[in-house]
């Protein structure tokens, strides 16, 4: 018996005591969206019902099942049953509804969301028929929700570690590119690079030291999936990231996480020993004599350390500025040794993609953007929640059947997409289907998923200095027009906002933009005009309310810019700070 | 790959070699492309995005910052697109709305006076004439290519932030701040220190210290860089900050042996103002030091003497020269025939050693003529014996390539600076560092191994080292058999050095000797820098024996990258020492021992040479009192007399009958002296020097005299004529050095024509043949190393039981382990920092001291207090640890004239230890 078929038949064990055995089984949401929900206190009531000896059931804290709007969801399955799902739970009610459930079956209709599985429960909806259930379909996230994220065992019994047994007992290095090719999966960063021609780069640079890094700064508002894979399911990215290992030839990982996302990295940071204890990190991974170590590292608070250069920099416990390029990472990467950077998400398939083969991933999808996408969904809707749905669903579909809707029940106005570097979208957007190609086609882009609506009350002026302001406190400071472009865009879409702007400075915006976008060193600087053109293309009305009638269709941009920045007092608000004397006029 | 590429820049064609970027390519072939944040010699940045280009072939699309891109063959640029000129012009309106810009984009510019009223009413704070760099603005330069208009559309923010000025030498003013990040990466990339930073982000971004607020505590070396690659008016010198060159000469600094080439700014009064590394120079490629940046003002300094001065009824008197010089010829006729002795100055040129050892060869008729800074005349003989030439191997530069160091009792970041500047990149770079000293200093911090033996053990400690490599079969047997000989004598003495007798002599374990041993013999080119400022006098020579045998068993010698470095004192010492001003060797290293080279030197100079051995340095101070010698000549005071390293020489020179001091400042050298003549400095006379890697290099007078000041070898030769000698009428120094050049084989082939470029390096035999970088290289200009047998040394014994134990002085730039604070003390910053004694367990028991308690550590000159600390590494030695950022702050206020002139080294010092109750009881 192999080391791996040991592990699973321990695993398989496990789960079928927890799933089958005789006591029921209790998961309660406790990723991010849960964590904010309250979900923390809810799982002291729960771990204290069971010392009690209330109720008797073991209990896990799991990750993201994408219902966010659910949160605190409790999950509770009972032995041979199906699991019942109970939707915003406070603490004071674990008693009751939990409790109750597990002593005589009865359900809080008010509370309960629905139930999975093959047995119907009396009074209960099939959560399946739920949009945010049924439009899914979970590659990535297959796991979250479902498994323990602090427990390997759990992982292995879903299907974990079959991809990389297999890629080690049966399979060249080569053979694992082949099938990332194979799968068509395009990096899920923002720029849809093919991940697989991207590992090939690194397959020819000199050893013996190579890194693959992995990318999980995530600092975009309205973006949560990076952190929601690693709080949910850490070890589909460690496997993934040891494929890479094995595929590339590189010999140590870094997890790189922004400072501050504690669940991502406590969850990340304990699969890792856990992994090395169950021999699928080290030395000698599953007794195949490949070795692979992978280690987490935290940025400071720097949006910009998310690209991959000065991610790198980061890495090295540098100030996370930017390099040029070339030379590429695979050349010249973290230390001057050889470095391949991927996504937490693009990672994330390949276990399941070489598990089940490239074809089969391909099958998922488009033809040429393949896989899943991973749809933050926030804003004005009824249903924000983290969606794994095909990719090219449409926008309409993601923001009207997952998230139901307007809570106002207005029509949605705007879609930003893409994050803050991306676009401010109009209405006309939503026909289009969440591509890489197809929104590049009509000018906007994907971006890593993040999908912020606002409705009929939002002003697109408003939405537009708020991204302004997150791309100024963001930029770096190194390349001239982004350090410098920046401040100057936000002290004009303030003065807009304000009602103190004249029309022609929307054109003196468009060439400090032009500027931005022609010189600047890396795309911080050189998108950073993206959500500001992308609200005056999308929303002239907004625009000529300000500058010709000087008001604010919506009156968001009545108040004052909540949001930090990194200026200094420009010439007029120093003078009033400094130079009116007391009593003066 | 190709050795060369071809690239069309603007339809010009241009050469280049592969791995240059296309913006050196186009600076090199004289094509301007505007830059800011690229500076020639270091890494591209990329960040100012003004050298955008575009690439109508082989080139990435779109305006690409020509920096960034690596030139290769059959690209064609084009520089002058016009969306390129607008995206320069797009970057540069939003540059100028940070940067005070009211005369940057005036067409009045020209016209505009400095006391102009303004038409424009641009206010005064934001006029080109109130900045520092005024004339020298390379943002200015830029700003007029990129044809900007008069008015920009962009909101303009002057940042009001205050001036730093509280820093030693250097002032800041973050209003002409560009962010271009050129001080950061010098600081870093070239220095090592990164003193500098960038601070906060975005708008707010700027560049700042790394620690704390205070350069004093950022770990800065005063280094000067960051003002010489600033762009603006940012970063200035504190000195002359406001004044503008008139001209500026091309130089060699004489302050210490890396003979650093620098420019130097002198303004129409004739002052010197500012000194700038050269870029191109091979000794020091554009770096300079805390002395040559900043401690050059001595020249300009108003009290220098001016007037040839006799004493008359026992006080100083002006005279003429005509007057001086019959008093001084006059009273040295009495002293012929070895009661003379002279001593030549070490910021000297070779003109002025050459024709001091002559004149007292034979005008005085003795050989007692040293240079003052000669104190450790030991570093060469070895040298000469083993390998063939007394000095150094290879290149200064030639560091940055070695992956591998031992540095013994050399505090090279600060005695020698700019030579440290390589061995720290290399080290950044990954190359291994062994450090044997007893004293902590920069280079200790960069160290893998640190060790620090007893006193008077290092040979042991090396022979250690050879031991364990022959054992290990780590040494190179090829380089052995070919170029050596005597390598059975060594090998069969390495029985003394059994380590556990090692590690008894050295008190460094045997395994801490295997892993230095290994990690030396395993570096592919190991360099070897020593100065042995720590070791005993007596101890020297075997050391040097046992460095040398260590070098060339592991084959390190020959090779580029290899070699040894011995590190002295004085600027021009190794120079007097190739000319002969020392008191055993004749000029080209002959003895004065030797009948054959005496009676060559008596053909070239028409005279006869005494035979009787001179005295040095050193022994003047015993054989002055034992009234060997009574008068005496000296010239300049840079080597501190009265540091006791030259014994007490200083009260010795009170008992000559005569004395003649040759010096640019009164000192209490002068005040004894019966006649002080004036010395030019060497800004303002023209000469040669010859640097610690063998480099002749020129000397040229930037600052005309001011009074009767001459340059040393013409006040000798005036005195010899006055005589009646012959062969001292030369009419220049160019005269001198082909004399020099005549008289000195290795310097055969050399001319001052030959030397206007880069400078030579000896020997250097024909006027026709090559110059040679690097000793014993496979050409064979020499015979076989000859290796020899070693000995273990005895335990070195402490003599004076008044003070017990030896005090190593170290100094650091930045010490993170122990809290310092930083005072403002009227306008500058000062370092407050306790002092730590670090005492040896025994030692303390011995004495009573308990961790944390104060203690005093006494000398025969000074007392030190310190909380005490038992981790102290030998028993009889005591550290303590200083920060550099305390000694620029003296330097800066000191009111010596020459202040950089005057920095004492950190020996090893007698002393003893009270615990402070004690010392108040007594």
């Amino acid at each position: 018996m192999t080391q791996f078929d040991d592990l699973k038949s321990r695993a398989d064990e496990r789960w079928r005591e927890l799933v089958a055995g005789n006591r029921p089984w209790i998961r309660i949401g406790a990723a991010m969206c849960g964590h904010s929900a309250g979900a923390l206190d809810v799982v002291d009531a729960v771990r204290a019902e069971v010392e009690s000896g209330a109720i008797d059931a073991n209990v896990d804290t799991v990750g993201c099942i994408g219902l966010c709007y659910a949160e605190p969801l409790v999950d509770v399955l009972k032995p041979g049953g199906s699991r019942v799902f109970f939707q915003r739970v406070s603490p004071d009610d674990v008693s009751r509804i939990v409790g109750g459930y597990l002593r005589d079956g009865a359900v809080d209709a008010e509370h309960a969301l629905g139930y999975l599985g093959d047995e119907p429960v009396d009074g209960l909806d099939d959560m399946s028929a739920l949009p945010g259930i049924r439009l899914q379909e979970r590659i990535a996230l297959r796991n979250a929700g479902h498994v323990a994220p602090d427990d390997v065992y759990q992982y292995i019994a879903n299907g974990g570690y079959a991809g990389l047994s297999r890629a080690l007992a049966d399979m060249e290095p080569s053979g694992v590119i082949d099938e990332m090719k194979a799968s068509g999966l395009r990096g899920r960063g923002g720029a849809g690079f093919p991940t697989g021609l991207k590992w090939s780069f690194m397959v020819g640079s000199p050893g013996p030291r190579k890194y693959i890094l992995c990318n999980c700064e995530e600092g975009d508002p309205g973006a949560y999936n990076d952190k929601g894979i690693l709080e949910s399911d850490p070890y589909t990215l460690l496997e993934g990231m040891t494929l890479a290992g094995y595929a590339t030839g590189a010999t140590n990982g870094f997890v790189f996480i922004r400072h501050g996302h504690d669940g991502p990295i406590s969850s990340t940071e304990n699969a890792i020993e856990q992994a090395y204890e169950a021999g699928l990190l080290g030395p000698d991974i599953l007794g195949s004599g490949f070795g692979f170590d992978i280690e987490v590292s935290l940025t400071g608070e720097s949006y910009v350390a998310g690209e991959e250069t000065a991610l790198m920099e980061s890495v090295e416990g540098k100030r996370s500025m930017p390099r040029f390029k070339p030379p590429f990472p695979a050349a010249f990467g973290v230390w001057g040794k050889p470095s391949t950077i991927n996504n937490v998400k693009s990672l994330s398939y390949a276990p399941e993609i070489v598990a089940r083969g490239g074809d089969w991933f391909k099958g998922v999808g488009r033809e040429s953007c393949t896989g899943t996408v991973i749809a933050c969904l926030s804003g004005d809707v009824k249903h924000p929640g983290m969606y794994e749905v095909p990719m090219g669903m449409s926008l309409g579909q993601v923001v009207e059947e997952l998230g139901g809707g307007t809570p106002s029940g207005r029509p949605v106005k705007m879609v930003q997409l893409g994050g803050p570097l991306g676009h401010i979208l109009d209405d006309s957007y939503l026909e289009y289907g969440l591509d890489f190609d197809e929104m590049r086609e009509h000018g906007a882009m994907l971006g890593s998923g993040g999908i912020i609506v606002g409705d009929a009350d939002r002003c697109a002026v408003d939405m537009a200095r708020v991204l302004v302001a997150f791309c100024q406190y963001e930029s770096c400071g190194k390349c001239f027009p982004c350090r410098l472009g920046m401040s100057h865009l936000l002290e004009l879409i303030a003065g807009v906002a304000a009602g103190d702007a004249t029309p022609d400075q929307l054109k003196l915006m468009e060439s400090i933009g032009g500027t931005m976008e022609a010189a600047s060193l890396c795309f911080h600087g050189q998108l950073g005009f993206n959500p500001l053109r992308s609200a005056i293309v999308n929303f002239p009305d907004d625009f000529s309310a300000h500058l010709e009638e000087k008001r604010c269709p919506s009156g968001g941009c009545d108040e004052p810019l909540n949001m930090p920045t990194n200026m200094r007092p420009f010439a007029e608000e120093y003078r009033a700070v400094t130079m009116t004397a007391p009593g003066a006029v | 790959m190709p050795d060369e590429i071809t690239l069309t820049i603007d339809g010009a064609e241009v050469r280049t070699r592969p791995g240059t970027n296309v913006l050196q390519a186009a600076l090199d072939a004289g094509i301007y492309i505007p830059y800011l944040c690229y500076y020639p010699g270091m890494k591209a940045f990329g960040a100012c995005r003004m050298c955008v280009v575009k690439f109508d072939e082989g080139g990435p699309p779109g305006n690409q910052a020509s920096c960034t891109v690596p030139a290769a063959d059959g690209m064609v640029v084009s520089t002058v697109a016009d969306d390129t000129k607008a995206v320069r012009k797009g970057i540069m309106e939003l540059l100028i709305s940070e940067h005070p810009h009211g005369c940057l984009t005036c067409h009045r510019i020209d016209l505009c006076g400095p006391a102009d009223i303004c038409l424009r009413h641009v206010s005064v704070n934001d006029r080109c004439v109130t900045c520092p760099k005024n004339e020298r603005c390379e943002l200015k330069d830029t700003v007029r290519y990129v044809e900007m208009d008069m008015d920009t559309p962009l909101t303009y923010n002057n940042r009001h932030l205050p001036q730093r000025v509280a820093d030693p030498f250097w002032e800041m003013d973050l209003n002409l701040c560009i962010v271009c990040g050129r001080c950061v990466r010098v600081c870093d990339e070239v220095r090592g220190d990164s003193a500098l930073t960038f601070t906060d982000r975005a708008g707010r971004s700027l560049i700042g210290t790394s620690h704390g607020t205070s350069l004093l505590e950022s770990g800065c070396e005063m280094c000067g860089a960051c003002i010489d690659v600033c762009p603006t008016g940012a970063l200035v010198e504190r000195d002359y900050k406001w004044d503008k060159a008139a001209k500026k000469v091309a130089t060699t600094c004489s302050l210490c042996p890396v003979g650093c080439q620098m420019a130097l700014e002198v303004d129409k009064r004739g002052r010197l103002i500012r000194a700038a590394g050269d870029l191109d120079a091979a000794a020091n490629r554009g770096q300079l030091c805390y002395k040559g940046k900043f401690g050059l003002d001595f020249v300009n300094n108003r009290r220098r003497l001016r007037k040839p001065q006799v004493r008359v009824d026992g006080a100083l008197a002006e005279a003429t020269w005509n007057d001086a010089v019959g008093v001084v010829a006059e009273r040295l006729e009495e002293y012929r025939d070895g009661w003379f002795a002279m001593l030549a100055s070490p910021n000297g040129a070779n003109e002025d050693a050459y024709v001091a050892q002559k004149f007292a060869r034979t005008v005085m008729r003795t050989n007692s003529v040293d240079v003052s800074s000669n104190i450790r005349p030991e570093l060469f003989p070895a040298l000469g014996e083993m390998l063939g030439y007394q000095a150094g191997t290879n290149p200064t530069w030639e560091l940055e390539g070695a992956d591998g160091f031992l540095v013994v009792s050399s505090n090279v970041t600060e005695e020698q600076t700019v030579a440290a500047v390589p061995v720290k990149k290399a080290v950044r770079n990954g190359a291994s560092l062994i450090v044997i000293d007893p004293r902590e200093t920069e280079l200790t911090r960069y160290a893998d191994i640190w060790l620090r033996p007893i006193p008077g053990s290092e040979t042991a400690l090396i022979g250690g080292m050879i031991r364990v490599i022959v054992d290990e079969s780590l040494d190179d047997h090829e380089f052995l058999a070919d170029h050596c000989e005597g390598a059975d004598a060594l090998r069969n003495s390495l029985w003394e050095f059994d380590l556990i007798r090692v590690e008894a002599a050295t008190g460094i374990p045997q395994d801490r000797i295997r892993e230095t041993a290994r990690l030396f013999a395993r570096a592919e080119a190991s360099a070897t820098l020593y100065g042995l400022e720590t070791i005993a006098p007596d101890r020297r020579n075997d050391c040097v024996r046992a460095l040398v045998s260590l070098s060339v068993v592991t084959g390190n010698v020959g090779r580029p990258h290899t070699g040894l470095y011995p590190l002295y004192p004085g600027a021009n010492e190794g120079g007097a020492r190739d000319v002969g001003c020392v008191p055993g060797g004749l000029p080209g290293y002959e003895q004065v021992s030797d009948p054959e080279a005496r009676s060559r030197l008596e053909q070239i100079w028409g005279a006869s040479l005494p035979s009787a051995p001179g005295l040095g340095v050193r022994e003047l101070a015993e054989a002055i009192r034992g009234g060997q010698v009574r008068a005496m000549l000296i010239s300049g005071n840079s080597v501190n007399f009265a540091n006791g390293q030259a014994g007490d020489l200083m009260g010795a020179l009170e008992e000559l009958d005569f004395l003649v001091v040759v010096d640019t400042f009164a000192s209490e050298l002068t005040e004894i002296a019966d006649v002080v003549l004036p010395a030019s400095t060497f800004a303002d006379r023209d000469g040669t020097i010859t640097n610690l890697e063998r480099r002749v290099q020129l000397v040229r007078p930037a600052v005309g005299s001011k009074g009767d000041e001459e340059a040393d070898w013409r006040i000798v030769s005036r005195i010899a004529r006055r005589m009646g000698a012959s062969g001292f009428d030369h009419e220049s120094a160019e005269q001198v050095f082909q004399e020099i050049c005549d008289a000195v084989e290795v310097y055969g082939g050399l001319s001052y024509q030959r030397l206007q470029d880069r400078g030579l390096q000896w020997p250097c035999l024909a006027a026709d043949m090559a110059d040679t970088p690097v000793l014993y290289a496979a050409d064979g200009l020499d015979s076989k190393a000859r290796l020899q047998a070693m000995s273990m040394p005895q335990a070195q014994a402490r003599s004076d039981p008044a003070y017990p134990l030896l005090l190593a002085r170290g100094r650091l730039l930045h010490d993170d382990a122990r809290p310092m604070e930083i005072e403002l003390v009227g306008k500058r910053n000062e370092i407050r920092r306790p002092d730590v004694i670090e005492l040896h367990p025994e030692d303390a028991g011995a004495l009573g001291v308990v961790e944390g308690e104060w203690v005093s550590v006494v000398s025969t000159t000074a007392t030190l207090r310190g909380e005490a600390r038992l981790n102290g590494p030998q028993k009889g030695l005591v550290s303590t640890t200083a920060l550099f950022g305390q000694m620029a702050t003296e330097l800066e206020r000191s009111d010596r004239p020459a202040p950089m002139l005057m920095v004492d080294g950190l020996p090893l010092v007698p002393v003893r230890v009270e615990r402070l109750e004690e010392a108040a009881a007594d």
